[in-house]
């Protein structure tokens, strides 16, 4: 509503979708995902804008709009800053402007601050440069009208990556997953199940998946996997702890990943991570890049778990027993950095610690607050 | 999950390819449970969670893809409208269209508020039906789905209500007002609906026989929460049209659609598995569905995640939701207990507690002060050391220093207390209304001013001396229950807020009655399944008292004209039994009756023709397969009854003797076969057992005796069509016994007569094999006795 007040108006889809987020007609980090980049593709090909200052403004607000309608979804903010990332390198490609000293030697002291050394060998696309003028007084749209392709080819190159994004994590699914092995697994992730299959056409292995209570997605995830060919065991959660000294390794799928290399993930997570640790299994998580977020402090807060209704755990059909009981249903656990070995995603594979790395090569600093 | 919401979303884009789906809110209680507060604004303006209940309703329907919204609005309508207008669903982008109809003043139910939809043809197609005072989270566009699926081959199938099952007990299921559902629970068609009322208590339910007799199993429920949410087909409001009485909903309409035999629409029950759905009905309930929000039962539609008003919360332990922009100023020293929610700005001060409550915007909580239960909207200062327990405050409301408030208290906007002031439980404060407007204010207010004229007898030195209150009468009104419906005063005791009416023998009994209840019905159950083939004569057991004596006999006149004007102007059948069915439907008595009353209307119309047996036959033969049909086009088709109404009728009927020959036409019409001839002869009341002596005992004997000597012929005939003949030439010699013309005399020679008859039916006139059974009378009778044991025996073995 404000940014309606104050400026461009705001775009008919980017109102959709803020609406469809804010009514969970649309959850999970793809799909969300996916749908954000389709929307701010509509947002950019309409804008109006005959500087870089303006396109960014336009880009922002939107992501602003969608990120404020439903804070829990992170990769809606992450695909927004991917996508500003982008445009940004286009333009200084395009501009011939190669950015913020950028090619000034490594020293220790400013690793943190550059970051970004393997996107450095950026292509210079010295032969748009002639015609590329920011404000140009005589023709402000001129900017715009040479700089769309080139911005449009950008969001192509952010759809394709997550288009791929599963086949690309299990690409090297066999090097982690050996054969004979015992792998535990809980909940209904798309990118682990994709990895384990992958792993199945070279290795034979057997996956327990707990059931992952109230929602029961394990159930789904253990049919899926036994119509795969793979050997599966479905347990209870309860006996995560008990199995884990057979386990060989878990694998757990993310619901965002945090600066700090932690993570949420689906509830349960850290009673399996935790029971991990105690058996010093090692805990793998696969997930996706556009999960990685630049927020680190979110465990501080207590609606990040993001919190569900109470009738997957207690059926409003039990009367009075409603009245007397507060129950909590949190969707997702914080696994702290410690607890996890190593993070496959498509931009290979990363420990806890380098995450940070991840982010800074992704993303740029001035976005992390949208 | 996601992968469900995802299919969910895909779903959703689906209908908006189909068509609009368009829904109808009633914004309009037509109920005054929530005065005083609502004598300034309606009951959907008024917040729930700090959002107008009214945005919660839309919230709903928007998460279900509703696209055209009409809203009924009738008081207050201007405030609606402007409500409407200023929000943000009006915005460009919101996916909803959002029609007000403001409708007339004399709109007092919402079954005329569905006839001004009517007569304004708003709806086009399958509508969504809600109350403005609804908060949701079922997936209504999925309810729609079934519905329209249904529609395609059910044309019949007008609505479809959304109901949640709840539990007798669960606190957001209304006590004041609930329901039992008879349902099948092959397809969840609602056969029967009954309103049930807090008080005056409901003891048993009346369950019209017909719908044991075509569903074979069905579930009585009293265990399920009425959503108040309806799929209408554009049906629904022409039949409001055409039917100027129905006034609720539910009572009326469903209720009349359900029993009625003459439209023969089918109604049905959608069971929500998921999802959470009720109405803001009354105090009681908005206290409910206030802690069901804050416990999350509605998610996502929870204060934190997609709160209607688009305040931000921060949720923290607890269910403890605080505004997010920083505002909030909490002192040190307060005390914020579980499942509270504080609007933005609002200041509460040192050692003030909050328990379970719901705090406005800008409001101000002063020290000391302890709020448990309560609610309490925008712009309202509540002074220190004040307690204020289990009770609405409305907006702008000034409660000074060291007040008490006690339970079920309800206090309308702008109302000044205290200090020191204490109210009593129950106790309902506004403020005098601005002379102003008075002007354009009508009938509706009349309470008001009645309540305004009445405050000098009333002590107000208890609400402080600065105070601008009035109060609304404390007393239950003297006339005791001048309403019949839900809003008599005791009934309304079930809705309040804070009120556990324990008095009115609830908490401890209402689970016993509850469960006696379902049990009785149950009984109710099985014992049908066995009226339906024995106690015949009992099944007017289910006859609403109300049907007295008088009413029945000026009915039976009623049914006697109304036939004998279908005979001698030649009526179809068809005609006739419409006629009758209307009949029954005025004077609202059970099946048994009709039938009854036809049955003897059609034997009393054949005429007596005194020693000529062949052409009494002959006038038997005309009426019955004239009028025969008539017996099961009134509904209710059960031949053993038939049969033992016949009986019945003829034991006091001069006509007695042409039973037999009565029941041979009806068998030959194919009203009875032969099987319903057998299972009537098996009951012991056709025997005339239980009887009283008599000559009527006498005639019922007679009766079962002719019926005893026909399945004789019955068995003999199975035994030559056994030996020797082929089904076809079956069908003339189907045997007819028939009783003598001849009025007085003895069964031996009824017996005799009968084979006379059955050798006339045969075809040939005196030919030999039934001159055997008529030349050994005395021991075919014997014969006769010894296979209706048989086919006693035969019977319970069936049975």
């Amino acid at each position: 509503m404000v940014a309606e007040a104050r400026g461009p108006p705001v775009h008919r889809s980017v109102e959709v979708l803020a609406s469809r987020l804010r009514r969970r007609q649309i959850v999970g980090s793809r799909a969300t995902a996916l749908e954000t980049l389709l929307v701010l593709r509509q947002v950019i090909s309409k804008a109006r804008f005959s500087n870089l200052e303006q396109l960014v403004t336009i880009i922002r607000d939107s992501g602003r709009r969608l990120v404020d309608a439903q804070p829990k979804e992170h990769s809606v903010g992450n695909t927004v800053r991917k996508v500003l990332h982008h445009i940004r390198e286009e333009v200084h490609a395009a501009t011939g402007s190669t950015g913020p000293a950028k090619t000034t030697s490594f020293s220790i002291a400013k690793f943190v601050l550059q970051g970004q050394p393997r996107r450095q060998v950026a292509v210079q696309k010295s032969e748009v440069k002639a015609t590329l003028r920011e404000n140009d007084p005589d023709d402000p749209d001129s900017f715009a009208r040479s700089l769309k392709p080139v911005l449009m080819e950008a969001i192509q190159d952010v759809l394709d990556e997550l288009e791929t994004v599963y086949d690309n994590i299990s690409k090297n699914a066999k090097d982690h997953i050996h054969s004979d092995e015992i792998i535990l697994t809980l909940g209904m992730s798309k990118t682990v199940e994709h990895f384990l299959k992958a792993a199945a056409h070279v290795r034979n292995y057997s996956v327990i998946v707990a059931e992952t209570a109230p929602s029961y997605d394990g159930r789904e995830m253990a049919k899926s996997l036994s119509s795969a060919g793979i050997s599966t065991f479905l347990v209870p959660d309860s006996s995560i702890f008990a199995l884990m000294s057979r386990v060989n390794k878990v694998i757990l799928g993310a619901h965002v990943i945090l600066a700090n290399g932690g993570m949420f993930a689906k509830s349960g997570s850290l009673m399996a991570a935790t029971a991990a640790r105690a058996h010093s299994t090692p805990v793998v998580v696969c997930a996706g890049q556009f999960k990685v977020t630049p927020l680190w402090n979110l465990y501080h807060e207590y609606g990040a778990l993001d919190f569900g209704n109470p009738s997957d755990v207690l059926g409003f059909e039990n009367g009075d027993l409603v009245d007397k009981v507060d129950v909590v249903n949190p969707y997702y656990d914080y696994v702290q950095p410690e607890l996890i070995v190593a993070y496959i995603t498509n931009d290979g594979d990363h420990p806890p610690s380098s995450i940070y790395r991840l982010l800074k090569e992704t993303y740029d600093d001035e976005d992390n607050e949208l | 999950m996601t992968s469900k919401s995802a299919s969910a979303g895909k779903e959703k884009l689906i209908d908006e390819e189909e068509e609009v789906l368009q829904a109808v809110i009633l914004a309009d209680s037509f109920n005054k449970r929530f005065r005083p507060l609502t004598t300034r604004k309606p009951r959907c303006l008024l917040p729930i969670c700090n959002a107008p209940l009214l945005d919660w309703t839309f919230e709903s329907l928007a998460l279900a893809g509703v696209q055209e919204v009409f809203v009924i609005c009738r008081s207050h309508a201007e405030l609606v409208k402007d409500a409407i207008k200023e929000s943000k669903w009006s915005k460009p982008g919101s996916g909803m269209k959002i029609v007000p109809i403001m409708t007339a003043k004399e709109t007092f139910s919402p079954g005329d508020a569905l006839r001004d939809v009517y007569t304004r043809g708003l709806v086009t197609t399958d509508f969504v039906l809600v109350m403005g005072d609804l908060v949701s989270n079922i997936r209504i566009d999925e309810v729609v789905r079934v519905h329209k699926e249904r529609r395609r081959t059910n044309k019949d199938a007008i609505m479809t209500m959304v109901v949640k099952e709840t539990g007798v007990k669960h606190r957001t299921r209304p006590r004041g007002e609930s329901s039992v559902f008879v349902l099948d629970p092959e397809t969840s068609e609602c056969l029967h609906y009954e309103h049930v009322q807090g008080y005056p208590k409901k003891k048993s339910v009346n369950i019209p026989r017909e719908i044991f007799e075509a569903h074979p199993e069905v579930d009585i429920r009293y265990d399920l929460l009425d959503c108040s949410i309806d799929i209408c087909s554009v049906e629904v409001p022409s039949l409001f049209q055409d039917n100027f009485d129905y006034l609720d909903i539910r009572r009326d309409f469903v209720h009349g659609i359900l029993t009625s035999d003459l439209l023969m629409k089918n109604i049905y029950c959608y069971i929500a598995e998921e999802g959470y759905a009720a109405r803001v009905q009354d105090t009681r309930s908005y206290d409910a569905i206030s802690k069901d929000i804050l416990q999350r039962w509605t998610f996502p539609l929870v204060p934190d995640d997609n709160h209607p008003g688009r305040h931000i919360y921060e949720h923290t332990r607890g269910n403890r939701y605080i505004a997010k922009d920083n505002t909030v100023v909490l002192a040190r020293t307060c005390n914020i207990g579980t499942n509270t929610l504080i609007g933005s700005s609002t200041k509460v001060s040192e050692n003030a507690t909050l328990i379970a409550s719901v705090i406005g915007q800008n409001c101000t909580i002063g020290a000391g002060t302890t709020i448990t239960n309560s609610y309490i909207f925008e712009d309202t200062v509540i002074g220190a050391n004040c307690t204020i327990e289990q009770s609405i405050i409305g907006s702008g409301v000034q409660i000074k220093d060291g007040s008490h408030v006690q339970k079920g208290s309800l206090i309308a906007d702008g109302v000044v207390i205290g200090p020191n002031a204490r109210l009593e439980p129950f106790e309902r404060l506004s403020t005098k209304r601005e002379e102003t407007e008075t002007e354009d204010d009508d009938d509706d207010d009349s309470d008001v001013e009645e309540v305004e004229s009445n405050q000098d007898s009333i002590d107000k030195s208890s609400l402080g001396p600065d105070t601008n209150a009035i109060v609304w009468p404390r007393d239950p009104p003297d006339e005791e229950d001048d309403e019949e419906g839900p809003e008599n005063y005791k009934n309304q005791r079930f809705m309040r807020l804070g009120d556990n009416a324990s008095d009115l023998d609830v908490s401890d009994e209402d689970e016993d009655s509850s469960s006696e209840e379902e049990s009785s019905t149950e009984d109710e159950d099985d014992y049908h399944e066995l009226a339906s083939l024995s106690e015949l004569s009992d099944a007017s057991i289910h006859v609403p008292a109300l049907s007295g004596l008088m009413a029945d006999a000026e009915f039976r006149t009623e049914v006697t004209q109304s036939l004998e004007r279908a005979f001698t102007e030649g009526h179809s059948v068809d005609n006739a039994a419409v006629e009758l069915k209307t009949l029954r439907m005025a004077s609202n008595v059970p099946l048994k009756r009709v039938k009854e009353a036809v049955v003897s209307a059609i034997v009393e119309k054949i005429p007596l023709i005194e020693g000529d047996p062949t052409a009494q036959r002959k006038e038997i033969y005309g009426v019955i397969s004239r009028w025969g049909e008539l017996i099961n086009k009134i509904g209710g088709v059960d031949p053993v009854e038939t049969v033992s109404i016949l009986q019945a009728h003829c034991a006091t009927s001069p006509r007695m003797p042409l039973f037999g020959q009565i029941l041979a036409a009806l068998y030959q019409e194919d009203i009875v076969e032969e099987d319903d001839i057998r299972a009537w002869h098996a009951l012991p009341d056709s025997k005339g057992e239980n009887r009283k002596e008599g000559i009527e005992t006498d005639n019922f004997q007679k009766c079962w005796m002719i019926g005893s000597h026909m399945i004789q012929q019955f068995d003999a005939q199975e035994s030559d069509t056994d030996s020797d003949e082929s089904s076809e030439e079956e069908q003339p010699r189907r045997p007819a016994p028939q009783g003598a013309p001849q009025s007085k005399e003895s069964s031996d020679d009824d017996e005799d007569d009968s084979s006379d008859s059955t050798e006339g039916v045969d075809g040939g006139e005196s030919e030999s094999p039934s001159e055997g059974i008529s030349t050994s009378g005395t021991s075919s009778t014997r014969q006769s006795t010894n296979t209706s044991e048989d086919e006693d025996e035969s019977e319970e073995t069936d049975e």
